[in-house]
């Protein structure tokens, strides 16, 4: 949609902060970022991290699905340690 | 010993003794290997798709795991929509592919594709090995990931330098494969009990998840003594067996009118092992609209993604249905006005399609499999390509285990039938082994036909053709104003010199009187044989709900038009 035919009080797309820790190996943050895409969910923010064997991701997600079927299926990845939801981050989305 | 020798040393270790391939320039130090090896059976399909459906099949009909291996670039591409099926319905497969020499990856070398890249989507994990050191932890990691938990495809690339390379041998034994043990909570079973025994309509929604979960006797069991009206997905057939009272088939779009209209009415839902499917529930916002849902399953994503449950079990599944078979001992529950209506309706709407009497009539599909499932042994698997043919055998044949259909549910993959078959034959070489194929899905890996004769399988195949596309057909009908579009498949070669090109006889048969013995001298035969049936274009398969609409509209056959539940018809 052309940005001028938007409607002024449409609401905007639900914004996330997500911090995952995984492993590093080979296609790890396209593995993530894979999966974060055909769930329905685009990147605004990402920060990489190398720490040791492990890789600490900050990613800023937009997206009208619940999060928590993102948060379920990254923790199905087999490489994914821990994915832990910024609740003060979402608290913060859903005032705007 | 060098990489290569360390896949078949974990072969061996896991007791993996039958892999299905298709040698090529980086994997050929593998195959080099198979040589001296002992203990490893390799079939050689003729084509990578074959290759991944096969092993496919194989992991099906036998519970093990599948195992399939090819060449880089092509070789690796060509087994993508194996491997996609797989992961759809949460087979467990080892894939194994050759990768171009570490240092030329990113060269564009020849037969270099980014397997591991392009792929990401259809695994459980996968892997590119970097070193002949790391191999042998590899495929034990990658061989316990791909049947536990909720099953699926692990794909293990290796450059052909790392297949060469020498690596000690492996000192310490593979931890065995470990199964969700975690069982649900005691109270949360308990809570479940509550919930089931508050219920006035309780109905048991089950799906593939039972027999991955190797729990096919648990569920036996459970059914047996709870006797709740059960309806099954496509991959749950023959969850229930052939012989249960209270069972009213598959559910969903091409589902029985009882097993549509009880999800409709129930006041409970318990779904074991099932991920509620849109093929299954129909338009979401009017599936179940009345029932609370319990959900039970291996797989934490799948709780509450498409619909919220009131209560969630996870872990062992053999250990749940145990503990709730107890329960339901103890106390069996008070719903037999439930049990009633729902029997009712299963007389009524049930799958029934009347037998033609008439000798010289044309074959109809559903009476041809409905023979088939009468006169085939108890034990037999059937395993099914995709398209109208496939929905009547999940309508009219009498599963008695999930193991025994064998059928493509999520991808829906044309051409899945007749490697699935070899598979099945090889995980049990004295079994009844059938693919039901269309004409259509018949073509799209008929250059099978050479592995079944060259290792002499006796499988039999049966196309059931109606010259078409019959399912899009059916649709292009029904909801595109019966435009119909490159359908037409009525330039099919002749099956029945194809067979025998092929060293394989065969039959055809065209006419209702010709239905017995045309089955009957296919199962009498020892060896491979093909029967080439003959059916009318225009037949549909019925009822049907239009994709994206509620189960409550189905299509009724004669009427074809949109009935609200199909109330008149079933009440």
């Amino acid at each position: 949609m052309n940005p001028s035919t938007q409607p002024a009080n449409q609401p905007s797309t639900p914004s996330y902060t997500l911090t995952c820790r995984m492993s590093q190996e080979a296609a790890a943050l396209e593995r993530l970022c894979q999966v974060v895409r055909i769930r329905g969910f685009k990147i605004a923010r990402m920060a990489v991290e190398s720490a040791g064997e492990h890789l600490d991701i900050a990613l800023t997600l937009e997206g009208t699905r619940p999060i928590a079927m993102l948060q379920a299926q990254l923790l199905k990845l087999h490489t994914v340690a821990e994915v832990v939801l910024d609740q003060g981050a979402l608290a913060r989305s859903l005032r705007a | 010993m060098n990489g290569a020798q360390h896949i078949l040393d974990a072969f061996h270790r896991h007791g993996i003794s039958t892999v299905f391939g298709y040698p090529g320039g980086c994997i050929m130090p593998l195959y080099d290997a198979l040589v001296d090896d002992v203990g490893t059976e390799h079939v050689l399909c003729r084509h990578e798709q074959g290759c991944a459906l096969a092993a496919d099949g194989y992991a099906r009909a036998s519970g093990q795991l599948g195992v399939c291996i090819a060449t880089s670039g092509p070789g690796a591409t060509n087994l993508i929509t194996g491997v996609a099926n797989a992961h759809r319905d949460s087979i467990p497969m080892l894939v194994i592919t050759g990768q171009v020499p570490s240092g030329l990856i990113g060269t564009d070398a020849f037969q270099e594709t980014d397997v591991l890249g392009m792929t990401l989507g259809i695994v459980k994990h996968s892997y590119l090995v970097d070193s002949a050191d790391e191999l042998a932890a590899i495929m034990d990691e990658a061989i316990e990931l791909a049947q536990s938990g909720r099953p699926g495809p692990v794909w293990v690339d290796i450059p052909k330098d790392v297949l060469l390379a020498s690596a000690p041998a492996r000192s310490c034994e593979p931890e065995a494969a470990s199964a969700a043990k975690t069982a649900s909570a005691t109270t949360d079973i308990s809570e479940a009990m509550t919930m089931l025994r508050s219920a006035r309509k309780p109905l048991l929604y089950s799906g593939g998840g039972v027999s991955l979960a190797h729990a096919e006797d648990s569920f036996r069991e459970f059914t047996q003594t709870a006797a709740l009206p059960s309806v099954v997905t496509l991959k749950g057939i023959g969850n229930s067996g052939k012989h249960s009272a209270h069972h009213l088939g598959m559910l969903g779009m091409h589902g029985s009118r009882a097993a549509n209209r009880a999800v409709d009415e129930c006041d409970l839902l318990l779904v074991i092992g099932a991920r509620l499917d849109d093929r299954a529930t129909g338009k979401l916002d009017t599936f179940a609209p009345n029932a609370r849902t319990i959900h039970i399953d291996a797989d934490a994503a799948e709780i509450n993604k498409l619909r919220s449950v009131d209560l969630a079990l996870r872990g062992d599944l053999n250990g749940i249905l145990q503990a709730m078979t107890t329960e339901f001992k103890s106390a069996p529950l008070a719903i037999s006005d439930w049990q009633t209506q729902c029997r009712t309706w299963n007389t009524t709407g049930g799958f029934s399609a009347a037998d033609n009497e008439e000798p010289l009539a044309p074959i109809t599909g559903p009476a041809f499999v409905r023979q088939l499932s009468r006169i085939a042994p108890d034990d037999t698997v059937i395993a099914c390509d995709v398209g109208q043919h496939q929905m009547w055998v999940a309508q009219h044949y009498q599963f008695d285990h999930p193991r025994h259909h064998l059928s493509s549910g999520g991808l829906g993959t044309m051409g899945f039938g007749l490697p699935a078959a070899i598979g099945a034959q090889f995980a049990d070489r004295r079994s009844t082994v059938i693919n039901v194929a269309g004409d259509g899905s018949f073509m799209m890996n008929a250059q099978e036909l050479a592995t079944i004769r060259r290792y002499n399988l006796p499988l039999k195949m049966i196309i059931l053709d109606n010259q078409c596309l019959g399912m899009v057909r059916q649709q292009q009908e029904l909801f595109y104003s019966n435009r119909e579009s490159q359908i037409n498949l009525d330039d099919n070669p002749d099956f029945v010199a194809m067979a025998r090109a092929f060293d394989i006889p065969a039959l055809h048969i065209e006419r209702t009187d010709q239905i017995r013995r045309g089955i009957e001298t296919i199962l009498a035969y020892d060896g491979p044989m093909l029967l080439h049936v003959a059916i009318a274009r225009e037949e549909n398969v019925w009822p049907i709900v239009k994709p994206g609409a509620s189960n409550r509209e189905m299509i009724d056959e004669t009427k074809k038009r949109t009935t609200t539940a199909q109330r008149e018809h079933v009440a």
